[in-house]
């Protein structure tokens, strides 16, 4: 099964991966980290565990 | 005022997005789009995905490098003045890149894997601990093998430039392969049939595509 990702309402780790380690980083600034980073990998691993769960978030993810 | 950098568009684009609250920083060829930023201020997961939110805001405008969120300059003259040492590079990545968006495509297991899970449960003595272990790892060994397998027939059937994709196998336990595809717009929907096709086949895994995103894996950092 193959579901489209249409809005970005529901966050998945695929999206906060990138958002975190990739992109363009002009050096030399300061960096901010995310608090719970562990937390929102750890949730969002859990998101995409279960078909069921995917199925229910395709259409809104 | 301390800037969080959002993206990179090009000069004659700097305005793009002054409705957004984005302030540009130009250089000759490119400009920075940032947001102020409190210096002393906490970020979690909501600013994670309104940073994502902006760059999509932008890049549903005009042709841009998302940054990698957590760029904060101390003000506009020190934005400028890092613009200025990577103009030449990233004027090149935004010719290359911003007319093209990224697709997120994952094939997630649709079994857990339940010997990694066991790994907490105590075992009644050292050899069942080792025999564990192994079983585990040989179990990993063919996970990774069957993530190859589906990384080759992805490779086949969406018929994608190697140039424009990225894989992982594995990163994550419910996960097979994580990849990114580099395409034009125009290319999405057949991109999109060709992957209901596969992943229809495919028994083990299911497949997730999302997108389009601004090319954030293929926007290469310093």
């Amino acid at each position: 099964m193959t579901e489209q990702a249409t809005t970005l309402d529901v966050p998945l780790v695929e999206l906060v991966d990138r958002l975190l380690n990739r992109g363009v980083v002009l050096t030399g600034e300061v960096t901010i980290s995310v608090a719970g980073v562990d937390l929102i990998y750890l949730g969002l691993s859990v998101v995409l565990s279960g078909v069921d769960t995917i199925r229910r978030h395709g259409a809104d993810v | 005022m301390t800037l969080l950098l959002r993206a990179i568009v090009a000069a004659e684009d700097a305005g793009v997005a002054a409705d957004l609250g984005l302030r540009s920083v130009s250089g000759t060829r490119t400009a920075a789009l940032a947001a102020a930023w409190d210096a002393g201020r906490a970020a979690g997961e909501a600013e994670l995905l309104d940073h994502h939110r902006v760059v999509q805001a932008v890049f549903e405008r005009v042709p841009c490098l998302p940054a990698r969120f957590g760029s904060v300059f101390a003000d506009e003259e020190a934005l400028h003045a890092r613009l200025a040492l990577r103009e030449a590079d990233l004027a090149a990545q935004l010719i290359r890149l911003g007319h093209r968006c990224e697709l997120a495509i994952t094939c997630a297991w649709r079994e857990p894997d339940v010997l990694a899970r066991a790994t907490s449960v105590p075992t009644p003595s050292g050899r069942a601990y080792l025999e564990r272990g192994l079983t585990q790892m040989r179990g990993e060994r063919a996970r990774e093998r069957r993530a190859e397998a589906i990384v080759a027939r992805l490779l086949s059937e969406l018929a994608i430039e190697p140039d424009s994709i990225r894989h992982r196998i594995c990163p994550r336990p419910a996960v097979a392969v994580s990849m990114s595809a580099l395409v034009r717009r125009d290319e999405i929907d057949g991109l999109r049939s060709r992957l209901e096709r596969l992943g229809a086949q495919l028994g083990d895994v299911t497949t997730v595509m999302q997108g389009p995103w601004a090319p954030y894996t293929f926007a290469v950092s310093e």
